[in-house]
């Protein structure tokens, strides 16, 4: 079993998010920029749910699509059809996310490739249903006319920085929240499941429950940044929103960063959206992901670990010197 | 370690910070840097949609050249951003562009795509125009600053026009589910329909490739005299080939957009005889005014090959565009918002026909004629205004 790492100090990791929330407003970045790194930070919240899903409870998904969908989905008829207030219908499209992963609750059974082929295939169910389901959900011309994002306390969360500045706090309880469930008891039988599941299970453990609750919390979040990711960008449509990148990307991203770490997956989102789209594209206009595909293969070989395993070996090993 | 990340994170993001500072530098400020105008594009320029992307990028950067060759004191610099047709590097995109310096942006291909690109540049007041996007919510927006020069409409006339012409007693549309094929398919079943002739619609999901079942339907249950197809390419193919196989009783195949093209011929030679598809062009290419004479010239030059529908799209848009921009600059408006309220007056004539744009941005002139592969060449059969031979019907690929 992976060693569990020290408890994150809480109070320096919430300073260390609002930093990071201030910095590029404080230096004037423009909309571009703030929009890059919105789109870093939704990524980043997926992985966030999809690393939990694997690191607490051991399972691979292929299938966060569905869960993103959903939440995008569900927040946008609620907001542009019953006209709930947004800021209520990001966490209900989160909820009804969590909801829907009850059906992928017979997959549970299985493990390994089986886990990820079961869930890849209920992705694609909720794609056509989003389809076939016209009358609500406008089919496959998708939905364009729902509110977006409301101003809060006089901080227009429509803007460019309100966006920013929301999901750097919602990344960052994210973080604390898989950080307070991976220190507690339950993290530990979360980790011992992901190790050995038969193990787990002789010593008492309801090794199906947890997973479950790991299910539908990872389903959530996904959820919940899907819905916020739908009132930013304005527009819906099934290919979009239930697109297979947003179950491989945040592997990527994962994978990336350090997928065993509680900021892994974040740092990876943030390093490979904005090396891609800034770094990568301006060196080659067309056909940039050329780069980001080398850049990977050299992590992967580098350092198995990712970006922190990487980052903590040069520490150690300059701490040893 | 975990505050070393936390400074590698914050210095990475504060360098990238300071990138786009030196970008808002070089935007226009004055009356001098007016002389050379920067419009920005984002299109799909790899992907399954580069195709497309490639054949708009070609039609641009021909309008702009050919722009600059006859404008006096003001020079046209395009600016292009490959969105890879993702929604959210579409808006990025269009934030870039206007940081940068654009004046105006031209659109990308798909409404999924169009969509949120045009919303990001209402909210930075930066005029719009696409020519890749046909949903009608795009305009129902009543966006200030978004115009296109075609709409759902036109491709609908142009392909019930033929039908009504044909008089068949039934017909059997294939439809993708995806968004563009869709909505047509439902607008083409109310006006055929309209008009008593019997409509049998069968959606497929995009991803299929064997329209066999489908084509078993048209020939056992529907036993339709036209199979029409809303629908792409790839779908084109996969339909006419299962048809080939099954050889249904229909009479004509008819389809949508890029399908009566000289490149489908060149590709499938075996499939595409006596198809008919919407076009505005007969091939070869007989362009009658000598906006288009230029335009094919310079694009034969250009690329070594004749004009074709998208790249013709393209020219169109950014002609129009760029010469708003030109009334514009004259004007001394263009710096003060004036750009949308003079494309909004343009009324001319096209190489697509006339364009002119409504209160919400769109063409409503905007309407194709039906143009017919054989052996080679395109014949225009519909309407007849715009006919250059007449229909072979009955007749198959097969």
């Amino acid at each position: 079993m992976a060693s569990p790492r020290a408890p994150l100090p809480g109070l320096a990791l919430a300073a260390a998010f609002l930093v990071l929330a201030a910095l590029p407003l404080l230096l004037g970045a423009s909309n571009y920029l703030l929009g890059l790194l919105i789109s870093a930070l939704i990524l980043a919240g997926v992985a966030l749910a999809w690393a939990l899903l694997g690191n607490l409870g051991g399972m691979v998904s292929f299938g966060h699509a569905a869960f993103f969908g959903v939440g995008g989905y569900a927040s946008a008829l609620l907001a542009g059809k019953l006209g709930l207030p947004v800021l209520l219908t990001v966490p209900l499209g989160g909820l009804l996310a969590a909801l829907a992963s009850l059906a992928m609750l017979p997959a549970l059974r299985l493990s390994g490739p089986y886990f990820a082929l079961a869930i890849l295939a209920y992705a694609q169910i909720f794609r056509i249903l989003a389809t076939e389901a016209s009358s609500l959900t406008g089919g496959a011309a998708g939905l364009q006319r729902y509110p977006g994002l409301p101003t809060v306390f006089g901080l227009d969360l429509a803007s460019r920085p309100g966006a920013y500045a929301l999901l750097v706090a919602l990344v960052a309880l994210g973080c604390l929240a898989y950080a307070a469930i991976r220190r507690s008891a339950l993290g530990l039988a979360l980790r011992a499941i992901a190790e050995s599941e038969d193990a787990t299970r002789v010593v008492g453990v309801n090794s199906v429950l947890l997973k479950a609750w790991m299910l539908a919390l990872s389903a959530f979040i996904t959820g919940l940044f899907g819905a916020l990711n739908a009132h930013i960008i304005g527009f819906l449509e099934p290919d979009y929103a239930f697109a297979g990148s947003w179950s491989v990307l945040p592997i990527i991203a994962s994978v990336f960063g350090g997928y065993r770490t509680v900021l892994g997956p974040v740092g990876g989102a943030v390093v490979i959206y904005l090396f891609d789209q800034v770094v990568a594209k301006g060196l080659i206009a067309v056909g940039h992901q050329i780069l980001l595909g080398l850049l990977l293969v050299a992590m992967v070989l580098a350092a198995p670990n990712g970006l922190l395993g990487l980052l903590e070996r040069k520490g150690g090993a300059r701490a040893g010197a | 370690m975990l505050r070393r990340a936390l400074v590698a994170a914050a210095v990475t993001l504060g360098l990238a910070a300071g990138c786009p500072a030196r970008a808002q530098e070089a935007r226009p400020g004055t009356e001098q840097q007016i002389r050379e105008v920067v419009i920005g594009a984002h299109m799909p320029l790899t992907g399954s949609l580069a195709r497309s992307g490639q054949a708009f990028d070609e039609g641009m950067r021909v309008a702009v050249r050919l722009f600059n060759e006859t404008a006096q004191g003001l020079r046209i610099k395009l600016q292009v951003i490959d969105d890879e047709s993702a929604p959210a590097k579409a808006v990025s995109a269009v934030e870039k562009l206007v940081s940068d310096g654009a004046v105006a942006v031209i659109g990308g291909y798909g409404s999924n795509i169009v969509g949120p690109a045009s919303d990001a540049a209402n909210k930075l007041a930066t005029t719009y125009i696409t020519a890749g996007a046909v949903s009608d919510e795009l305009t129902a927006r009543g966006l200030k600053t978004f115009f296109r020069i075609n709409n759902n409409a036109g491709y609908q006339r142009g392909m019930a026009g033929l039908i009504a012409e044909l008089k068949p007693a039934s017909v059997s549309i294939l439809a993708s589910t995806k968004e563009a094929p869709a909505l047509l398919a439902k607008g083409l079943a109310r006006d055929i329909g309209a008009a008593g002739i019997k409509v049998t619609v069968h959606e497929f999901d995009p991803a299929i490739s064997d329209f066999k079942p489908l084509i078993n339907k048209v020939k056992l249950q529907d036993r339709s005299e036209i199979l029409l197809m809303s629908a792409y390419e790839n779908d084109y193919v996969g339909i006419i080939r299962a048809a080939r196989v099954l050889k249904p009783p229909v009479k004509l195949v008819v389809g949508a957009w890029s399908l009566a093209t000289p490149k489908m011929y060149t590709e499938f030679p075996d499939l595409m005889n006596n198809v008919v598809g919407t076009s505005f062009l007969p091939f070869p290419v007989a362009v009658k005014d000598e906006e288009g004479r230029r335009f094919a010239e310079a694009y034969r030059q250009a690329y070594g090959k004749d004009i074709e529908y998208l790249s013709t799209l393209s020219f169109v848009e950014t002609t129009i565009l760029a010469e708003a921009i030109a009334k514009a600059a004259e004007a001394g408006t263009l710096k003060s918002g004036g750009l949308p309220e003079t494309l909004r007056a343009t009324d001319r004539r096209t190489l697509l026909g006339p364009v002119k744009f409504d209160a919400t941005g769109d063409n409503p002139l905007f309407s194709l004629a039906m143009g017919q592969h054989r052996s080679g060449q395109i014949v225009l059969v519909s309407p007849p205004a715009a006919a250059t031979g007449p229909i072979s019907y009955p007749a198959l690929p097969w």
